[in-house]
């Protein structure tokens, strides 16, 4: 009785699902039963598809199930099932609009569950949901097939760089933005192409072209998308790499959660993972680090780009972009200008019209002309910007935010070009530090100073400063001529030299002094070559008593060294040699040795030593290479660099002041104590309360009983009550789980 | 290899010299070249370096070299036997790109007139600082034949898209000493450079034009 009421159930309802366990464990015993299904499948497929619109509930929840039947053994009957596959990709293509959400979902998942089963390769899988990504009007089905698209590439990806699949998705991508340049089809291309950039599975100069085209559509959407995934896509990549190691792991506390309450299977096995995962991280850490070129670096030809983006979205006077979206360009354009130092001339002459402090968002204006500027732009292409923005802004009848703001992007961009100034110009502009405003009197010192070291000629006498009027004299202080590039050398090696051919002459003079002999094979292996040396990288600064004597094979072959000789001698020497080293051009040091890491080190510090010396030696300070050393042509400028001077003379409101104060502080929105405040915390996460925390909470009533009669037990009882606690303490509790108990 | 000593590149110099001048003669004058591959290194952190040392002997003599100036650049110039173009000779390019292209690749380095170089982008737009050969300035009261040495000697560090680059750094006629001393300066300049030293240094390889390398690093 019992039994034909189970084969009962099993034959209506549970059917299919039991059907595919027994086919998982038994392929081949099962192959009719599956067969049969097959057939029904396929009956129920060709009655779907002659009239889709019209099934019936029933007959689609049939298909529903029968789908995911095949779908999950499918792998196991790959001669019966071959055209299964091309069934499912048909029936989504063609019905993709009127398929009911839960089988279309199923449809999509059953093809992903193929391609996991490597019954069909990505490639197939993703030509086929992407078309319909693009094209479909259901949002639910675009944020499906978005997502299985990623996990597919991030899936395909994992082990090992799938090039051929990359390119193949990328072609797709850039045919699909270049294909139909009007349409908001391309928003999937960025957004795509910008969520794998920034997973770093797509890390070469192929998406930057996607992009690249993206930002020269026509439309503002997409348009707006590339030009954001330049601006921001490397940040973002950092960020979240940032955050992929941050997940710190506290493997005490696993250790301890593992111990404490019952052993269990699963808490070993996640405890075990946990490790796992600790593991797999420090390996990342120590592994090198990927190469991550910047997207800006990656583009293929910047100067055209950056020419086509000015004329298309910017120069012509038919775009309607507005004007947020607007600046996101033209901070895209400057940026690639300033960085590849690109020459757009007719750049600077489109600016004059929006530097007016009427303009909204004129400091983001005044920021990218900043930004546009570097050292290969012509001196008069800006010099009417300057002059314009002078006059507009900096005049005793504005605002002191205005002025302030004006002077500051007028040094900025004065930074990059110095050339772009005039004497009577800059004259004015250094006057302006009389002014009450403090903003004011900031930014015109900045500028005062830069030019002090820059150009000390175009700047009054009296305001030239001492050091600046003391290097004009001396001939130090030379300014750059145009296209004139900075002669690099080796930072601080003189500093170096001088300091071994002093280590050399100490070392002389003791050994005299202790009056050894001193023999000249020794003196050939202190080469510098020593393999202690070689090993250094870290912390090794200070003189070891051998391998620091760097000189080089033909200087030693003075055959002096083998007598020993008298103090003055050895002075004399060594002094004579450091004449002959003064009068060669070029150091010897770097020409004829190689410089350890341990010589790397010296220099460094030789060199902040030096440093050290500047700054208490205030003749010696450079505000602008400080500057310049900060902040690296690689990053762009933004609006509130200019605004930075305007801010500092105003006093902050109380508001603003309290804002400031809880700025970083949890939020309490009531009156709370602190603990009241981690208890719902904790509660809002999910987690269980304490014991201890359950008792205080227990309804008094449900207490009141077990406390009376408590009271009122008899001596005899309350001694048998606790020698039973003690006892049971002892076994580890009522569930007897203590180690050893 | 991870160690490298003066007596290591020493050698290496003197066989590199060996096999291009007695072993293998070509009918040209072979050019020297430093082979430079990174490691460990992060373009994005790192950020990208870049800088020109001056080498104490000229590596490339033959070097061929432009003069864009003013009549009395061009006088001079026709004096020392270099090539030189009047602005009226850049105005007659017209911007046009191709020719533009053709100039930049004819030569392998500029040197304009103080004068001149102001309007260089605007007579010839972005072709020649595309091509990386923007110009040197050059005044009337210089010495001509000086800063040409200056800028057939000096070479240029540039990382573009790749780890890896090559820089010319002596050639075959060179003795061995001068070869050594140029490389050493070289090797050492771009060390200082990185921001770990070694650390970043993949390998190190010579190699002459028509020569098989040798890794010294």
């Amino acid at each position: 009785m019992v039994k034909r009421k189970v084969a009962a159930l099993e034959k209506v309802d549970a059917d299919l699902v039991n059907l595919q366990y027994k086919i998982r464990r038994d392929p081949k015993s099962y192959a009719q039963e599956f067969y049969d299904q097959w057939l029904a499948y396929d009956a129920q497929r060709q009655i779907f598809i002659a009239s889709p619109t019209t099934a019936s509930t029933d007959d689609v929840t049939k298909f529903h199930d029968l789908v995911d039947l095949v779908a999950h053994v499918a792998d196991l009957y790959p001669d019966l099932t071959a055209a299964y596959p091309d069934h499912l990709k048909e029936l989504l293509n063609q019905h993709h609009a009127i398929l009911s959400p839960e089988l279309r979902e199923k449809v999509v998942g059953s093809l992903t569950l193929l391609r996991r089963k490597d019954v069909i390769d990505s490639t197939s899988l993703l030509t086929t949901l992407f078309p319909i990504l693009i094209s479909t009007p259901s949002k639910t089905l675009r944020t499906l097939l978005y997502g299985k698209i990623i996990s597919d590439l991030r899936e395909s990806n994992s082990k090992s760089i799938n090039h051929r699949l990359n390119r193949t998705i990328q072609t797709v991508l850039h045919n699909l933005v270049t294909s139909d340049r009007t349409s908001t089809k391309g928003m999937w291309a960025t957004r795509i192409t910008r969520e794998l950039w920034r997973r770093q599975i797509w890390t070469d100069a192929k998406p930057c072209d996607v992009m690249k085209e993206a930002c020269l559509s026509d439309n503002e959407k997409v348009v707006v998308g590339g030009v954001r995934f330049f601006l921001g896509g490397d940040k973002e990549r950092e960020e979240m790499e940032d955050e992929g190691s941050d997940e710190e792991f506290d493997i005490k506390r696993a250790k301890h959660q593992s111990v404490i309450n019952k052993k269990t299977k699963k808490r070993q096995k996640a405890y075990e993972k946990a490790i796992d995962k600790v593991k797999k991280q420090e390996r990342k850490k120590s592994a090198p680090h990927p190469l991550n070129f910047s997207a800006l670096h990656l583009i293929h030809d910047p100067q055209g780009f950056a020419e086509l983006l000015f004329q298309k979205h910017l120069q012509n006077t038919k775009c309607k972009f507005s004007l947020d979206n607007k600046l996101l360009v033209l901070q895209l354009v400057t940026r690639l200008v300033g960085l590849h130092k690109l020459t757009i001339i007719s750049l600077y002459s489109w600016f004059v019209r929006y530097l007016t402090p009427k303009q909204p968002q004129v400091t983001s204006f005044l920021a990218s002309l900043a930004q546009a500027t570097h050292d290969l732009v012509p001196p008069d292409a800006i010099e009417p910007l300057m002059v314009k923005i002078a006059n507009e802004f900096v005049s005793e009848a504005s605002a002191s935010e205005v002025a302030a703001a004006g002077i500051n992007a007028i040094r900025e961009v004065a930074i990059r070009q110095p050339l772009c100034m005039t004497e009577t110009l800059l004259q004015d502009l250094v006057l302006y530090q009389r002014s009450k405003d403090k903003g004011v009197v900031m930014a015109a010192k900045g500028l005062q100073s830069l030019y002090r070291e820059v150009y000390p000629e175009l700047l009054q006498k009296k305001y030239r400063g001492k050091e600046a009027t003391m290097g004009l004299r001396s001939g130090e202080v030379k300014l750059r001529k145009f296209g004139e590039e900075e002669a690099g050398g080796i930072d601080g090696i003189e500093l170096l030299e001088e300091w071994k051919l002093e280590q050399k002459k100490r070392k002389v003079a003791e050994a005299m002094a202790s009056g050894v002999e001193k023999k000249e094979g020794e003196e050939d292996d202190e080469d510098g070559f020593n393999s202690d040396e070689w090993e250094v990288g870290s912390s090794e600064s200070d003189e070891s008593e051998d391998g620091w004597i760097n000189m080089s094979d033909d200087e030693d072959d003075e055959p002096a060294t083998k007598r020993p000789r008298t103090e003055a001698e050895a002075a004399a020497y060594v002094d004579g040699q450091e004449k002959t080293a003064e009068a060669i051009r070029v150091s010897t040091l770097a020409q004829t040795s190689i410089l350890t890491p341990a010589d790397l080190l010296k220099l460094q510090e030789l060199r902040r030593e030096a440093q050290v010396d500047r700054v208490l030696n205030p003749s010696r300070v450079s505000k602008r290479k400080k500057e310049l050393i900060l902040r690296h042509i690689d990053e762009g400028v933004t609006a509130d660099d200019i605004e930075l001077p305007a801010m500092l003379g105003k006093k902050s409101t109380k508001e603003e002041r309290v804002a400031l104060a809880k700025d970083g502080k949890p939020g309490r929105d009531e009156h709370k104590s602190t603990q009241a405040i981690k208890r719902s915390k904790k509660e809002a996460e999910g987690k269980s309360t304490t014991n201890k925390e359950k008792a205080r909470k227990k309804n008094f009533l449900m207490t009141v009983g077990k406390a009376r009669a408590k009271n009122k037990k008899s001596l005899i009882d309350r001694g048998k009550t606790l020698k039973m606690h003690i006892a049971r303490s002892k076994q580890g509790g009522r569930r007897r789980n203590r180690d050893g108990g | 290899m991870s160690k490298i000593s003066v007596a290591g590149v020493r050698q290496h110099c003197v066989e590199l010299l060996e096999y291009s001048n007695e072993t293998k003669k070509r009918n040209f004058l072979e050019t020297v070249e430093l082979q430079i591959g990174l490691k460990n290194y992060d373009p994005q952190r790192d950020k990208r370096f870049s800088g020109t040392i001056r080498l104490p002997i000229v590596p490339r003599p033959n070097m061929s070299i432009c003069i864009l100036g003013d009549q009395h650049d061009i006088d001079r110039a026709k004096h020392g036997g270099v090539d030189s173009m009047s602005s009226d000779d850049l105005k007659k390019l017209n911007k046009n790109k191709k020719l533009i292209k053709k100039l930049a690749r004819k030569y392998d380095a500029f040197i304009a007139s103080d004068t001149l170089i102001k309007q260089i982008p605007r007579l010839l737009g972005p072709g020649l600082s595309k091509a990386g050969k923007f110009p040197t300035p050059v005044s009337h009261a210089d010495d001509l034949t000086g800063k040409l040495n200056e800028v057939k000697s000096t070479i240029k560090f540039q990382l573009k898209k790749v780890l890896c680059m090559g820089i010319a750094v002596g050639n075959v006629g060179m003795t061995s000493e001068e070869l050594v001393a140029n490389i050493m300066l070289a090797i050492n300049f771009l060390v200082s450079l990185l921001k770990k030293g070694w650390q970043n240094v993949g390998s190190l390889t010579i190699k002459a034009t028509m020569s098989p390398p040798r890794r010294v690093y």
